[in-house]
């Protein structure tokens, strides 16, 4: 063999190097929001893809070379936000963020008192690194060696020349000396606390954020360009131009939110694969047939009261979904043109409406009938949300009633993604706007999405867009969302009253167990309570309105 | 003419040439009395429109509502009844001069100070076409800013001049223009 091949093998042995470490999924994301990086910003570093990096952020690993530029990347700001407080974000607004908050954490920290002694030469080190000294894990580094900076921590079998650490543990400002948890004496307990990287997460990160300073609030570093500038700056014009007046610029708002809501949707759409086809030819069945008059399409709306209440006197609650629309924006909408179709299987890439027969529902005493209060029988027109409620609790898992006969369609291909940004815009807008206590902003968004979707169809208040289909699949999808609710009070043991409209659920037990109590669009709000029971017939209320 | 369009339908396409489909549209965004002409809710509508103002009966007069005022009166006034094909001449008269009296202010809505208005092009329907002879079409979407020669012919009732029109827009869409001579729909907001 030649030396050539030595070198090959020698190159070869010298690339299979121990594959980095890396910290727990939520603190790399920690770690980058707390550098305000923005995902784009650190993928292009890193040269993978945004949703890569998301990807890597909750809870897949990268491997080979890339693996070991990520380790590097959150050890050195692992290391930044270990020797540096956090600057003060308290006065950081959410979209605006101007050159002067946006400087970097190094000078922010320079500026924040209580930081005199910065210990220059010292990192932290997310993943403890064995201590060049003793060979135990040591989760700091100094002048590029990972080691403890406590002697008491440090423990070399051999004779210790231990020549750097006292000059170094006087100097130690506060944050750094807490990540080592050092007691007198605790040499058995640092031995036999196994390396593991839990560890290494629980002490960095105490120590890398102190109790008072908050995290960024949302994701501010990201929303200086993201659709939800426009809320903003809508709701700050209103404001300038009443002089304040919150009464006059929530009403101002209101009025302009049909074409505001269609600006947010273009603005959400842009570089989409999609394009949103706003008028196409419908088929008869979506068209009015007079000129009051509805189309044929049922979308399945709840009205069921309980015929025989349970036995004895009962608290009832009246449940209120809230943003129940907005929620429901989620949903599979078709793209183009709807097709007709005849006898043929149910393809799940597909959306529309069908022809249906329904299945005989046998559980009305105790839970709504999903097809609505449908007094003619015979087959119908229904939408996708509801054709899928029925399959699936036809299936194997629920078992509730027979499949449906499907008969006809008119159906394109679809997407749950259509809306998704749009959505999700909106829902952030409303999550801060609650927090804020910010009456305005809350009132606009509510307007934009209610009215998007009532306004969707033939109206002449909103001419951008004749979707008739979208706005019966997206209050069917309300509707159906509020039957799963019910579904899911049923299951765990509450008793369903009533199932009314979009966003009304009475309910009665302990239903704090059940759905969570606030304002968010995941929670419930409590509309009213009252009794019912064999001795009063009718609701008694007793307060507890909002 | 592009070719192949020669003998539309031969191989089971459906459509309607894209002029007509932009009158539909204009028509729709025009509005009107939509109570039928056949109920005397919707005649009387209809006559009282045209004989509103003097201008209003020149303009009906011109469009073709060729009936003495004897007649016109004894109508309004409920004492005769129009025939059918009076009903029928009272419904194309009254298309003609709602959309005369609409056009200008449609027109300077999808001008839009220069900007345009941007329609929707859905293919023509191939569905019964044999797989062989279909073509690739999809939906288009285009910026149209001058309006001015299709609401024109439009509120004028020329069918020809909507369809020379509709080929000057088309001729924007690149080298498959021709396969969009003949479509399902267009659509567009005003």
């Amino acid at each position: 063999m030649s030396d050539h091949d030595f070198e090959a093998i020698d190159s070869l042995l010298s690339s299979v190097i121990e594959q980095a470490v890396l910290p727990e999924p939520g603190v790399r994301r920690e770690l980058r929001e707390r550098a305000r990086l923005s995902k784009a910003q650190v993928a292009k570093a890193l040269g993978v893809s945004p949703s890569t990096l998301s990807g890597w952020e909750s809870g897949r690993d990268p491997s080979g070379e890339i693996r070991t530029k990520y380790a590097y990347l959150l050890d050195g700001l692992a290391a930044k936000f270990a020797t540096e407080p956090p600057a003060v974000e308290d006065g950081v607004d959410l979209v605006d963020i101007d050159p002067a908050s946006e400087e970097t954490p190094s000078e922010a920290a320079a500026l924040a008192p209580g930081n005199d002694e910065p210990a220059d030469d010292v990192e932290a080190l997310a993943v403890p690194e064995p201590c060049v000294l003793c060979g135990n894990p040591a989760s700091h580094r100094m002048d590029g060696f990972a080691q403890h900076l406590d002697p008491a921590d440090c423990h070399p079998t051999p004779t210790p020349p231990v020549a750097a650490s006292p000059a170094v543990a006087p100097a130690e400002p506060g944050p750094a000396a807490d990540a080592t948890p050092a007691p007198a004496g605790s040499a058995p307990a640092a031995q036999a606390s196994p390396p593991v990287s839990e560890r290494a997460v629980r002490t960095s990160r105490p120590a890398s954020r102190p109790a008072s300073v908050k995290p960024p609030r949302g994701r501010a570093f990201q929303e200086e360009s993201g659709p939800g500038v426009l809320i903003v700056q809508a709701v700050r014009a209103a404001l300038a131009e009443h002089g304040g007046d919150v009464d006059e610029a929530t009403a101002a708002l209101i009025k302009k939110a049909i074409p505001d809501a269609m600006a947010l949707l273009d603005e959400t759409r842009k570089g989409a694969r999609y394009d949103i086809v706003a008028h196409p030819a419908l088929p008869k069945v979506l068209r009015k047939q007079t000129a009051k008059g509805a189309d044929q399409v049922w979308e399945a709306r709840p009205k069921w009261t309980r015929a025989v209440p349970p036995p004895g006197v009962h608290e009832v609650t009246a449940l209120d979904m809230n943003a129940a629309y907005l929620s429901a924006l989620k949903t599979h909408l078709p793209i183009g043109q709807l097709e007709h179709s005849t006898g043929f299987d149910f393809d799940r890439r597909r959306a529309g409406i069908h022809l249906i027969t329904p299945p005989t529902w046998n559980h009305s005493d105790v839970l709504p009938n999903p097809i609505g209060q449908r007094d003619e029988p015979g087959p119908l027109w229904v939408t996708e949300p509801t054709l899928r409620l029925l399959l699936r609790l036809s299936g194997p898992k629920h078992q509730l009633c027979e499949p449906p006969e499907i008969h006809e369609s008119y159906t394109s291909g679809s997407t749950e993604n259509l809306l998704e940004k749009f959505r999700i815009t909106l829902t952030d807008a409303r999550a801060q706007a609650i927090e804020d206590g910010d009456s305005v902003t809350l009132e606009y968004v509510k307007a934009m999405y209610s009215k998007l979707v009532s306004t969707m169809g033939e109206s002449n208040y909103n001419r951008e867009l004749y979707r008739q289909d979208w706005m019966h699949l997206i209050r069917s999808q309300a509707f159906a969302n509020l039957w799963m609710k019910a579904w899911k009070a049923h299951t765990e043991g509450l008793h369903v009253v009533r199932a009314m409209g979009t966003d009304e659920l009475h309910v009665i037990g302990d239903w704090r167990h059940v759905f969570p109590e606030g304002r968010g669009v995941t929670e419930v709000k409590v509309k009213d309570t009252y009794t019912i029971g064999t001795t009063t017939e009718d609701h008694t209320t007793t307060g507890e309105r909002e | 003419m592009p070719e192949k369009n020669i003998e539309f339908g031969k191989y089971g396409a459906d459509g309607i040439k894209g002029g007509d489909a932009v009158a539909d549209q204009l028509d729709k965004l025009a509005g009107g009395i939509t109570t039928p002409v056949t109920a005397k809710r919707g005649w009387t509508a209809r006559l009282n429109y045209l004989t509103r103002t003097g201008h209003a009966r020149a303009a009906a007069k011109a469009a073709g509502l060729t009936v003495t005022d004897r007649t016109l009166k004894a109508w309004l006034e409920g004492k005769q009844k129009p025939s059918r094909a009076s009903l029928e001449k009272i419904e194309r008269v009254y298309r003609v001069v709602r959309r005369q009296n609409v056009a200008k202010h449609l027109l300077k809505r999808l001008n839009k100070d220069g900007r345009g208005t941007r329609i929707e092009i859905h293919p023509l329907n191939q569905s019964r076409v044999a797989q062989r002879n279909k073509r690739v079409l999809t939906h288009r979407d285009m910026n149209v800013r001058r309006w001015d020669k299709l609401v024109g012919a439009w509120a004028a009732g020329d069918h020809r001049g909507l369809e020379d029109a509709w080929d000057d827009i088309i001729g924007d869409l690149g080298s498959d223009w021709g396969s969009y001579e003949y479509v399902t729909s267009v659509g567009f907001a005003a």
